[in-house]
C-alpha cells in the first residue's frame, strides 16, 4: 500500500465490513474442512466446538478406500475437457459464419438459435432420457457429450466478438486466395483469444457443476462425474459426516485452488460474458 | 462475405444437432404430456387434455407454480440488491488488491457444485442436532428445531442458501459493468455536490443499463429453473410441499412416479412461464443507454 493517503474513513469501514461478510461467507466452506478431520464420536459429543478435537485423517481413509473416489475425478476431467474443447470449436465455428458470412434467411436462423436458449433443460429432459434410451447411450458418458456439442450462448458469445473484427480483414485474405478455414484459424481465432478464455471457463464450470444430465443418464457408479457421485455417496453415507465431509472436500478444494491460482483469468473471463 | 458451401457445412449439422435435442424433444414432450406414459410399458393409452385438466386440479402442481414465482422473484431480488450493494462498495475502494481478495472470496462458493455447497449446508447449517442455525437460536433461548420440516423457514432457508451459493457471479458482472462507466460523470456529479448514494442511483445505474438488464434477465431464467439445491436440502418437497418447485416436481412425477405423461404436461407448463417471464423482462429492460 504505497498510496496511504487516498485511503478515507469510509474505506475502513467498508474493509471491516466486507472482513466480516466475506468471513461469514467462508463459515460453511471452514466448517467443511474441519469437521472433515474429527471423528464421528467427537461430532456427537462435543457439540459447541467446530474444531477437532484430534485431527484425523480416518474419513479421508475411508473416503478413498469405500468409494471410486479417483475414476470419479477423471470422469469429471475427461467429460469437462471434450465438452469445453468441443464447444470452442463449434462456437467460434458457427459465430463466424453468422459474423462473417451472408446468406439466406441468416436473421431467421440467428433469432432460432437465440430461442433455443429460452428452452429450460427440465422442460426437454423426459424426451431427451427417452431418446438416449433408444439411442442406446444411456449409461454412458456420450450421454453427457453429445446433447452439449451446439451451445447457443456460446455461439452468440463467439459471434458478438467475432463482429468487432473489421470485414476488411477477412476479404482481403479471401481475395489473397484464402479458404474460409483459413481465415477462421489464423485471422479469426487469434483475434478472439479473450472471449475463447471467457467461454472455455464458463462452459467447463457448467459441465463440471452438472448434476441434471449425469443424474438422468448415469447408473453405474464407475461411470459419474463428481457432483452426482457426491450426493450418492452421501446417501449411502447419512450417519458417518465424517467421510462424507472429507468426501465433500476432496471434490471441492481442488477446483477452489485452481480458481485462486487463476483467478484474474477467471474473474476477467466471466465479466466479459456479461459485458457484450 | 459469401461462400453457400462454406455456410451450409458448419450450420447443417449444428442446426441438425440443436434440432434433435432441443426442438425435437419439445414436440416430443407435448406428444408425450396427451398420453398415461411410463416408458417401462409397452401400450400407453391415449389421454387427450385429461393430464392437463389433471394439473389444473392438482394443489401440488398450484403449490409448485406459486413456490416457483416466489422463489424466482424474491431470490432475483434479493440477489440483485445485494450484489450491486457489494459490487458498489468494492469498487470504490482504492486499492486494487483489496478488490481482488473481496471479489475471490465472495466468488468461492460458486466454483464447488451446488449440490455439494447444498450438502454442507444440509449437515452443517440447518442440521438439528448442533447445526449452525439451532446454535445461534440457542443464544437467543429458541429450543432447537428441525428446520427442513418447518412451512414457513424451509424457503426461507433454500433462498439464503441460494444466493450464498450464487453470489459471487453477479458481483464480477456488476463489477465490470460499473467500471466500464466513464469516471467522468460521476466526478462532475460530485463537484455538483451528489452525495454517494444519489450519484449511484442517478449516474451508475442507468449508465450501466445493459449488464444491469442482461444480468437481471440471466439471473432470473436461472432461478426459474433452479433444481439441485430442491433436490438436496426438500428432495421430496417438504412438509405440505412447502418447498416444492415445478424443476422437482417434474423429476418426482417422470423419475419416481413414472408418470411421463402427467409430468410431460407439467414441463410445458414450466416452459411457458419461463418463456413469458423472459418476454415480460425483454420488454420492460430493454436498455439503449449509451455514455454520450
Amino acid at each position: 500500500m504505497k498510496r496511504k493517503g487516498i485511503y478515507k474513513t469510509y474505506h475502513y469501514i467498508i474493509i471491516a465490513f466486507l472482513i466480516v461478510f466475506c468471513g461469514i461467507m467462508m463459515f460453511p466452506m471452514v466448517w467443511m474442512f474441519l469437521t472433515s478431520f474429527r471423528t464421528n464420536a467427537d461430532i456427537r459429543m462435543n457439540k459447541t466446538s467446530i474444531l477437532p478435537e484430534v485431527w484425523t485423517m480416518e474419513g479421508y481413509v475411508k473416503a478413498f478406500t469405500q468409494a471410486p473416489l479417483m475414476k470419479w475425478f477423471l470422469n469429471s476431467i475427461l467429460i469437462t475437457l471434450v465438452l469445453t474443447g468441443t464447444v470452442i470449436i463449434t462456437s467460434t465455428l458457427i459465430g463466424y459464419v453468422f459474423a462473417k458470412y451472408e446468406f439466406k434467411m441468416k436473421k431467421t436462423l440467428f433469432v432460432l438459435l437465440l430461442a433455443t436458449m429460452m428452452v429450460p433443460g427440465q422442460v426437454t429432459m423426459i424426451p431427451r432420457f427417452l431418446m438416449i434410451q433408444k439411442m442406446g447411450l444411456f449409461n454412458t458418458q456420450w450421454a453427457l457429450i453429445i446433447p452439449g456439442i451446439v451451445s447457443a450462448f456460446g455461439i452468440y458469445l463467439s459471434r458478438q466478438f467475432i463482429a468487432d473484427i473489421p470485414d476488411s480483414i477477412c476479404e482481403a485474405a479471401k481475395i489473397d486466395g484464402a479458404a474460409p478455414f483459413a481465415i477462421y484459424w489464423r485471422i479469426i481465432l487469434p483475434n478472439i483469444k479473450p472471449a475463447i478464455g471467457s467461454l472455455g471457463i464458463f462452459t467447463a464450470m457448467m459441465s463440471w457443476n452438472d448434476y441434471l444430465n449425469p443424474l438422468l443418464m448415469l447408473n453405474d457408479k464407475e461411470k459419474m462425474t463428481l457432483p452426482l457421485a457426491l450426493v450418492v455417496f452421501s446417501t449411502e453415507h447419512t450417519q458417518d459426516l465424517t467421510t462424507t465431509m472429507a468426501a465433500a472436500t476432496v471434490i471441492m478444494l481442488p477446483m477452489i485452488i485452481i480458481f485462486i491460482i487463476f483467478q484474474k483469468q477467471f474473474i476477467k473471463g466471466l465479466a466479459l460474458s456479461g459485458m457484450k | 462475405m459469401r461462400d453457400r458451401k462454406f455456410v451450409c457445412f458448419v450450420l447443417a449439422p449444428s442446426f441438425l444437432l440443436l434440432f434433435i435435442f432441443v426442438v425435437f424433444p419439445l414436440f416430443y414432450g407435448l406428444g408425450i404430456s396427451f398420453f398415461d406414459y411410463n416408458p417401462a410399458r409397452n401400450h400407453n393409452p391415449f389421454l387427450g387434455f385429461d393430464n392437463y385438466i389433471k394439473m389444473f386440479q392438482d394443489p401440488i402442481f398450484k403449490k409448485a407454480v406459486v413456490n416457483t414465482f416466489i422463489f424466482g422473484i424474491v431470490a432475483v431480488f434479493i440477489n440483485i440488491v445485494v450484489t450491486l450493494f457489494l459490487a458498489q462498495i468494492i469498487s470504490v475502494l482504492p486499492s486494487k488488491r483489496w478488490k481482488t481478495v473481496f471479489r475471490t472470496i465472495l466468488f468461492i462458493p460458486c466454483i464447488a457444485p451446488m449440490v455439494g455447497t447444498a450438502l454442507v449446508w444440509n449437515s452443517g447449517i440447518i442440521e438439528t442436532d448442533g447445526g449452525l442455525l439451532n446454535r445461534i437460536a440457542g443464544w437467543f433461548g429458541v429450543a432447537p428445531k428441525n428446520w427442513l420440516m418447518t412451512t414457513g423457514a424451509l424457503m426461507t432457508i433454500i433462498i439464503v442458501y441460494t444466493i450464498w451459493a450464487d453470489l459471487g457471479y453477479n458481483v464480477v458482472l456488476f463489477s465490470a459493468g460499473l467500471e466500464g462507466v466513464p469516471t467522468e460523470f460521476d466526478e462532475a456529479a460530485s463537484i455538483d455536490g451528489a452525495g454517494p448514494v444519489r450519484r449511484f442511483f442517478q449516474i451508475k445505474l442507468p449508465l450501466m443499463g445493459r449488464t444491469f438488464a442482461f444480468v437481471a434477465i440471466m439471473t432470473m431464467a436461472n432461478y426459474f429453473q433452479m433444481f439441485a439445491q430442491f433436490r438436496v436440502i426438500a428432495p421430496k418437497g417438504g412438509v405440505k410441499y412447502c418447498a416444492m418447485v415445478l424443476t422437482n416436481y417434474i423429476y418426482r412425477q417422470s423419475f419416481t412416479n413414472y408418470d411421463m405423461g402427467y409430468a410431460s404436461a407439467i414441463a410445458m407448463a414450466l416452459f411457458i412461464i419461463v418463456f413469458a417471464v423472459a418476454l415480460i423482462q425483454n420488454k420492460m429492460m430493454r436498455s439503449d443507454w449509451g455514455y454520450e
